[in-house]
């Protein structure tokens, strides 16, 4: 294996999820005549188009709901997907960076929380390694979860890719070498990445500080019918 | 840094079962493994921390990952450490975290031989797999249930995570461990032990089920009653514990066979509480119980020979049998007609039973030396009660010894334990010991030689025992080692020759296949040729002008040709 400069970028990539699979997080949030649809998963990019209407098609046929959901599904699905391929053409960042993600999301009875740090410039990360490795881990029964938070991350990537790609694009512009690409990756971010020379440097310590610890540690509530029901009524009316 | 004194200290503060240290059980692949240094292993496992690619990643930083992971698990080894307990105190990619984790999972460096936990099943209580040896399920395996799940799923692939499930492996204790050998068996339905007579045996599955149970599984299914048959023929009284035979039981067993012989009634007779059954199965279960279904038939003259040598061959067969009795039983003359009995009845079997091993005795060996031998054999309870069957067998042959040593045993154990001080130096006691005896035969009034001539005798046999075992001791042991040692060489040589078979095979292999290689060759060089001559001809025939400069491959032309 060569050996690198340690701060030496990988060179430009494409535009894709900096994930071992190039799946893409889609949110549906339709209502019609007073009913809702809300969902999140992941779509494979590389499925054809034609599997859009199929799979509005089964949405609306497996949930039951009026056939009028099915045009919006795959429309709403048709312009995530299209905002996706849009960034595709262009080059991203892929400068070592590591960001912490959140998690704070709530699954039927689930409400998980959450901080962690994550290498985006590791293109073979699995989200889904991780979300399945954190339920076994805390012992989550609904299998609703796993997925939820796969989703979650991915968002979170997905934005962190569209900001990079931007970030390259001024980066090339401002025709600045290192010294550019190394301005850029301490704005834009909301926490920042982790300042890897301190951290990982010869005199840094990966070792968290114990009083930190419970900043990083997954917190899950499990809500009873009541509560849920709450909070669903509250969103709702949120969303009026 | 902290890892080393960090364990230790748990160590003092939990459990010191040793004086001020812990030790924590790895696997044996794993040994490699040591605080100080990054071994080969690891470098090659996770590479990414070794290969200069990324500032985050050096081999400093993974040994930090390793060290905390390892400690966190060893403050509590019987409890299994999650991925999510410890990224939450390291800093660094999860990703990449969770790779070390993994790595050293799998190698046992920590969770080992901690019992996993199966992952729930939506409301079936966690399933825990008990057992030192197997390894837990590894953390990113979920067992889901595949269901349509409403509004949740995806479009086409990613979170379908549909695991099939195994049957946890059944461990031997689970198969067996109720089993008490003795009880009847377990019935394979309801899990208690049948009481004999009361379970069957189904034919399908060869296991039994108490008659409880297959009732009431007739009747749910209808098919047990038909199938199975009533196991009769194991105990037909059914009424009493088959398994447990008391000496006493064993001893009117013996009785009975060498009276009646091969009449079985009159045998469960005399054993009152055992059916014929078990008497024969029982009979057979005995060291020389075949020996004796074998030869009660033919040869009951030889019960009454009275050969010292059968007799003491007898009464090693016999001895396993009945020590137990001799040592229970404080009587002396019961031991001597415990020992009568079982040496009439032993007579019977042949003189070398070769059951278990062979015989270690040799016939052309002195008297004594059969003892001694014998006496290596068993223990020393065994050679202490052989020692005095031999002695009150001797005693009945010769009755004046017999007076002797009754007479005057207070005196003779007097000068019986002058002589043995001086036991070391066993020709001169034997010689005093002739020199007493002749004394004796000369001499036939006196009482004292003659109490000599008891002691003496008594010395005798016991330096002559003394030697004789050390002689045999050694003898045999010798002989081990060489056969031993011509056992090894055969194999040494058988595995050379093996070794030289082998390779030689190979190499005609390889022969066959160069043969075959060069064949093609041949084969491959004269297609090619006569390609180019049909392009020749071609080009002639078309008349293309030939260049001289591409000639014919005048090597390949002489090769062929």
């Amino acid at each position: 294996m060569k050996s690198l400069p340690p701060s030496a970028s990988k060179g430009p990539v494409k535009f894709r999820m900096p994930t071992a699979e190039n799946l893409v997080p889609i949110r549906l949030d339709i209502e019609i005549d007073g009913q809702r649809f809300r969902d999140a998963f992941t779509w494979n990019l590389d499925d054809p188009d034609s599997e859009i209407a199929n799979f509005a098609r089964r949405t609306v046929k497996d949930l039951k709901l009026p056939p009028s959901f099915m045009t919006q599904i795959a429309q709403s699905l048709q312009t995530q997907l299209a905002e996706f391929r849009s960034f595709e053409g262009q080059e991203m960042q892929t400068k070592e960076k590591i960001v912490p993600l959140k998690l704070d999301l709530r699954v039927n009875n689930t409400v998980i929380r959450d901080q962690f740090l994550w290498d985006v410039s590791n293109f073979e990360s699995d989200p889904e390694e991780f979300a399945r490795t954190l339920c076994a881990d805390l012992d989550i029964i609904d299998p609703e979860v796993g997925p939820a938070i796969a989703v979650a991350i991915r968002e979170q990537l997905y934005e962190i890719a569209t900001q990079s790609v931007s970030s390259a694009r001024e980066s090339r512009l401002a025709k600045k070498g290192r010294r550019g690409v190394e301005s850029i990756s301490n704005n834009k971010v909301a926490n920042g990445a982790l300042d890897l020379m301190k951290v990982f440097g010869s005199k840094g310590t990966v070792l968290r500080k114990r009083k930190e610890w419970y900043l990083y540690e997954p917190i899950v509530d499990l809500l009873s019918n009541e509560e849920v029901e709450a909070l669903d009524a509250r969103e709702e009316r949120t969303a009026r | 840094m902290a890892p080393p004194p960090h364990e230790e200290d748990d160590a003092e503060v939990s459990c010191s079962k040793l004086s001020d240290r812990e030790f924590y059980t790895i696997p044996a692949s794993s040994s490699w493994f040591q605080w100080d240094e990054i071994h080969e292993t690891e470098r090659r496992s996770i590479p990414e921390f070794f290969d200069g690619s990324s500032v985050s990643k050096n081999p400093r930083v993974y040994k930090e990952y390793r060290d905390f992971i390892i400690s966190k698990y060893r403050e509590e080894p019987s409890r299994r450490l999650t991925f999510t307990e410890v990224r939450k105190s390291l800093i660094g990619d999860v990703g990449a975290l969770h790779r070390v984790f993994l790595f050293l999972d799998g190698w046992g460096l920590i969770n080992f031989g901690v019992p996993a936990v199966e992952a729930r099943d939506d409301g079936c209580t966690a399933v825990t797999v008990s057992s030192v040896v197997e390894e837990g399920v590894p953390a990113g395996l979920r067992i889901v249930p595949a269901s349509a799940v409403a509004g949740g799923t995806q479009g086409s692939t990613a979170g379908g995570e549909s695991v099939f499930r195994l049957p946890p492996l059944t461990s031997y204790t689970d198969a067996f461990g109720d089993w008490v050998p003795g009880k009847g068996p377990v019935c394979g339905v309801c899990g208690n032990h049948c009481q004999h007579g009361q379970y069957e045996k189904t034919m399908q599955d060869g296991f039994f089920k108490c008659q409880k149970c297959s009732l009431d599984n007739g009747n749910g299914e209808g098919k047990s009653a038909d199938g199975s048959k009533t196991n009769d023929h194991m105990n037909g009284n059914g009424d009493i514990g088959t398994r447990s035979w008391t000496d006493a039981e064993t001893l009117l067993l013996l009785e009975a066979v060498m009276k009646h012989g091969d009449d079985w009634n009159l045998i469960a007779q005399h054993v009152r509480t055992k059916n014929k059954i078990d008497c024969i199965a029982r009979l057979v279960q005995l060291p020389f119980g075949e020996h004796i279904l074998g030869t009660i038939n033919g040869k009951c003259e030889i019960r009454n020979s009275s050969s010292q040598a059968a007799n003491i061959r007898t009464i090693h067969h016999g001895t396993i049998e009945n020590s137990q009795e001799i040592m229970s039983t404080e009587d002396k003359p019961d031991i001597q007609n415990d020992e009568e009995k079982v040496v009439e009845e032993s007579c019977a079997a042949p003189p070398l039973k070769k059951r278990r091993k062979q015989s270690i005795i040799d016939a052309t060996d002195s008297l004594m030396q059969k003892v001694a031998i014998l006496s290596t054999a068993a223990g020393p309870d065994v050679a202490a009660a052989a020692a005095d069957a031999a002695i009150s067998a001797l005693r009945k042959e010769n009755p004046d010894v017999m007076n002797f040593f009754a007479a005057d045993q207070h005196e003779a154990t007097g000068k019986f334990a002058s002589y043995e001080t001086q036991n070391e130096l066993g020709s001169e006691l034997v010689n005093e010991g002739q020199d007493v005896q002749k004394n004796k035969a000369a001499d036939t009034s006196e009482p004292v030689p003659e109490k000599f001539a008891a002691t003496a005798f008594r010395v005798r046999a016991a330096v002559a025992t003394a030697l004789g075992a050390i002689a045999a001791h050694a003898k045999l042991l010798a002989d081990q080692e060489e056969r031993e040692i011509e056992h090894l060489m055969a194999s040494i040589i058988d595995m050379q020759l093996k070794k030289i078979q082998h390779k030689m095979k190979h190499f005609e292999e390889l022969e066959s296949i160069m043969e075959k290689e060069y064949a093609n060759i041949q084969q491959q060089k004269e297609s090619i040729l006569e390609e180019w001559i049909t392009v020749l001809q071609e080009s002639v025939r078309a008349g293309i002008p030939r260049w001289r400069d591409h000639a014919i491959p005048w090597s390949l032309l002489n090769s062929v040709l």
